[in-house]
C-alpha cells in the first residue's frame, strides 16, 4: 500500500510544526501557569500567573490559526513579535529575580532558535504569490495480483467503496504492473478539510478521515480479489481496520463468532 | 479449552479461553498433538516485543489432528495428521508467487502496524505479537489454522511419531533455510553463532548441503555437546576465547569462515564494557537489539562471503558495521523462513533417513506445565535444548 501526501500547498511542514508547537505551549501556559513561571525563573506569586496565562492565551490563538489557514503569513509574523515580547519579558523576570537569572537565561535561549524558525517561515510564506493554495493531494496505490479486466470487474462490483470514492471527487486509474505482477489500481484526490490541518488531525483521531479509511478499504479489495475472503485474525476480527489497531482484544478465540 | 497465554514479563499463565471457531471459509481447526516452545518465544517471555497483550495465545510450532474445515478447503479432511508452518500464507498474492511466504501480503490484519515499524508488512505468525497479526498460537488445545488449503503439510504415515515431524513447522527449515542462504560451495567451512534448535539443525543442515566443515559457537557446553555428537560439528566456546573473530580466523588458516549463520538475534550474551553498553542500551530502550552475534558474525566471515541472519531482531541496533560489510564485499541474507517452501523437501530428507530432527528434543511435558518449560528453557536449566508440550 502506497500513500502519497503530494505537497501541493502554501503551509509547508515547518508552518505546522511551529502551529502544533505553539498550541501545546499555549495549553502548558493556560493549564499550570505557576510551573511555566518557575521554569523561566519567576517566583510564581502576584500577577506573573495571570501574565503567563495571558502569554499562553496568545499562543494557543496563533497556534490554532496557523493550523487552520491555508496561508498563515500574519499569524507567523505574529510569533515573531510574539518572541520579541516572550524575551523581554525574559528581561524582566531576570531583571526582578536576581537568584535565578540562569533558568531566565536558559528559557532566552530556547526562545532564540524557534524565532529563528520563525522568521525563516515568515518570509517564505510571504514570498507565496496568487491565491492561497491549500488541501493536500493524496494518492494511494496498490498492487492486485490478478489480470486488470478482474480487477476492473470486482472494482465495479464494490459499490460501497466506489460510493466513497466518487463523493470525493477521487480519479480512478488502473494500469497493468511490469513483469507479469498484476495490476495497480490507483486512487488520486484532493482532500481540503475546512478546518485545514487541525480538522484533519481531528477526523484522524476519530477514525473518520478518507485516507486512512481508503487505506483499509484497498488493503480489504485486495485480499477479496486475491484471497477470496477479508482476512480476520482472533485480534483484529474485523480485518484490518486501522482505527481499531490500537485498541485490539487479545489474540485468543472469541466467546462467539460474528 | 486450555491454553499457554502470555501475561506480561516473563510470565505464562495456562488459563482457560474460548475454543477456536471458523472464521474465514479456508481455516481449518486442529486439536493440537505436540507443540513446542522456540526460542522467538523468549523474546516474546522477556518483553522484547512490542504490541503483545496480556492474554496473547502463545506457540507457532505446532502440529496435530485437523477436527474441523472451512467450505473452501478441499485438500484436507477431518482426522488428518498435519503439521503447520508457521507464516499464514495465502499463497495467491506476488510474494507467495515468488515462494516468500512469511512476506505474505495478505495474512496480517494488523499490516499498518508493521508497515510504521519496518516499512512495508510481513505475513501473519500464529501467536506472536499483533505486529504480525495478532493470531492465537498453538500451544492449546485447538487452533484455528487460516489459509488452511495452503501451509499445513499431511503426515500420512502414522509409524513417524510427532517429534520427528514437529520441528517442520519451524526450526529445521529455518535452520535449513540459513545454511541454503551461505549457497556452499565444497570445501566451505560455515560458521555458527548459538546452538539452541536453530543452530543445531543449520550444522547439520550445513553438512547435508555440502559444507566440508562446520564450527559452532555458544558458551553451553552441553549445548556444543550435542551438536558435535548429531551432526559432527566442531564447537568454540566463547567464553575460552579472547576474541571469537581472532579464533575462528586462526582455525581456518587465517582465511575466516566462507559463510557466517547467526542463529542468536536479539538477546546475545557477551563480556566486558561492550555488553555493559548495548545492555544498558537496550534496557532504556534506546535500542531494541543485543547484537554481539551478528557484530562478530559480519567481522568474522571472509571477503566476499555470506552472513546468513536468522535470529531474530525487532527494529534498531547500535554500532552495526556497515563498513566491513561494504568494503569487504560481504553479502547479507536474511528473513523469517518461508517454510512452506521447505516443507515437503525436508519431509523428504527425514523419510529418507537422512536426518531424525527429534534430536534436539531435551524436555517432554504437559500443556499444564508451560510455565515451567518457558523457565527451564530462559535460564537454561537442567540442560534445556528444546521442550515439547502435550496438550
Amino acid at each position: 500500500m502506497a500513500t502519497i501526501d503530494v505537497r501541493a500547498r502554501d503551509k509547508d511542514e515547518l508552518a505546522r510544526s511551529l502551529g502544533w508547537f505553539s498550541v501545546a505551549l499555549g495549553a502548558a501556559q493556560l493549564v499550570v501557569p505557576k510551573a511555566m513561571c518557575k521554569l523561566v525563573g519567576a517566583t510564581g506569586e502576584g500577577t506573573a500567573p495571570l501574565l503567563m496565562r495571558l502569554f499562553g492565551l496568545r499562543e494557543l490563538a496563533q497556534g490554532l490559526a496557523i493550523l487552520v489557514r491555508p496561508r498563515p503569513t500574519v499569524w507567523v509574523w505574529s510569533r515573531v513579535a510574539g518572541d520579541a515580547l516572550d524575551v523581554s519579558a525574559l528581561g524582566v523576570v531576570a531583571a526582578r529575580n536576581p537568584g535565578r537569572r540562569l533558568r531566565a537565561a536558559v528559557a532566552a535561549a530556547n526562545v532564540l532558535p524557534i524565532a529563528v524558525a520563525d522568521v525563516f517561515e515568515a518570509r517564505h510564506l510571504s514570498a507565496q504569490q496568487g491565491p492561497p493554495q491549500r488541501g493536500r493531494r493524496i494518492r494511494k496505490a496498490v498492487t492486485i495480483n490478478r489480470p486488470r479486466d478482474v480487477v476492473e470487474q470486482a472494482w465495479s462490483e464494490a459499490q460501497e467503496l466506489r460510493n466513497k470514492v466518487d463523493t470525493a471527487g477521487a480519479a480512478v486509474l488502473f494500469r497493468e504492473a511490469s513483469g507479469d505482477r498484476g495490476t495497480e489500481l490507483v486512487v488520486e484526490y484532493v482532500e481540503d478539510s475546512r478546518a485545514g490541518d487541525l480538522g484533519s488531525v481531528a477526523k484522524k483521531l476519530t477514525g473518520g478521515d478518507l485516507p486512512t479509511q481508503l487505506a483499509d478499504d484497498l488493503r480489504r479489495l485486495k485480499q477479496r480479489i486475491e484471497t477470496g475472503e477479508v482476512v480476520r485474525s482472533d485480534a483484529s476480527p474485523d480485518g484490518h481496520l486501522l482505527a481499531d489497531h490500537l485498541m485490539q482484544r487479545a489474540a485468543q478465540p472469541l466467546e462467539s463468532v460474528r | 479449552m486450555r491454553a499457554a497465554c502470555w501475561t506480561g514479563r516473563n510470565s505464562v499463565a495456562v488459563e482457560n479461553v474460548p475454543d477456536p471457531q471458523i472464521l474465514n471459509e479456508r481455516d481449518a481447526i486442529v486439536r493440537v498433538t505436540s507443540t513446542a516452545i522456540c526460542g522467538s518465544d523468549l523474546h516474546l517471555y522477556d518483553g522484547y516485543v512490542p504490541t503483545m497483550k496480556r492474554g496473547d495465545i502463545l506457540g507457532h510450532e505446532f502440529m496435530g489432528e485437523v477436527v474441523e474445515v472451512g467450505r473452501a478447503v478441499h485438500n484436507l479432511s477431518v482426522g488428518d495428521r498435519v503439521v503447520v508452518p508457521f507464516p499464514i500464507a495465502c499463497g495467491a498474492c506476488n510474494a507467495c508467487r515468488r515462494d516468500e511466504y512469511s512476506l505474505c501480503e495478505n495474512t496480517n490484519p494488523n499490516a499498518r502496524l508493521a508497515e510504521k515499524l519496518w516499512g512495508f508488512p510481513t505475513a501473519g505468525i500464529f501467536g506472536y505479537s499483533h505486529l504480525t497479526g495478532g493470531f492465537a498460537g498453538g500451544q492449546a488445545e485447538y487452533v484455528r489454522v487460516p489459509f488452511a488449503d495452503v501451509g499445513p503439510i499431511k503426515i500420512d504415515d502414522a509409524s513417524i511419531p510427532d517429534e520427528t515431524v514437529l520441528f517442520l513447522s519451524d526450526v529445521f527449515p529455518t535452520g535449513y533455510m540459513g545454511a541454503e542462504y551461505c549457497e556452499i560451495e565444497p570445501g566451505d567451512v560455515i560458521a555458527i553463532w548459538g546452538a539452541g534448535p536453530v543452530g543445531q539443525f543449520a550444522a547439520a543442515s550445513a553438512f547435508l548441503l555440502g559444507a566440508e566443515r562446520v564450527i559452532v559457537i555458544d558458551r553451553f557446553e552441553y549445548r556444543l555437546q550435542i551438536v558435535h555428537e548429531h551432526t559432527g560439528a566442531e564447537t568454540l566456546n566463547y567464553e575460552d576465547v579472547d576474541k571469537v573473530p581472532e579464533a575462528l580466523k586462526e582455525l581456518t588458516g587465517g582465511r575466516g569462515p566462507d559463510a557466517c549463520i547467526d542463529c542468536v538475534g536479539l538477546e546475545a550474551h557477551h563480556h566486558g564494557p561492550a555488553y555493559a553498553y548495548d545492555r544498558v542500551k537496550q534496557a532504556l530502550r534506546q535500542e531494541t537489539e543485543r547484537p554481539f552475534a551478528l557484530r562478530e558474525a559480519i567481522l568474522s566471515c571472509r571477503n566476499g562471503g555470506v552472513v546468513s541472519i536468522m535470529g531474530v531482531y525487532g527494529g534498531l541496533m547500535d554500532k552495526f558495521p556497515i563498513g566491513a560489510v561494504m568494503n569487504r564485499g560481504l553479502t547479507i541474507r536474511s528473513g523469517q523462513c518461508h517454510v512452506q517452501r521447505y516443507m515437503r523437501p525436508l519431509l523428504g530428507r527425514i523419510t529418507h533417513g537422512e536426518i531424525d530432527p527429534s534430536f534436539v528434543v531435551t524436555h517432554r511435558m504437559t500443556l499444564d506445565d508451560a510455565p515451567l518449560g518457558y523457565e527451564l528453557f530462559k535460564q537454561k536449566e537442567d540442560d534445556c535444548l528444546k521442550v515439547v508440550l502435550k496438550p
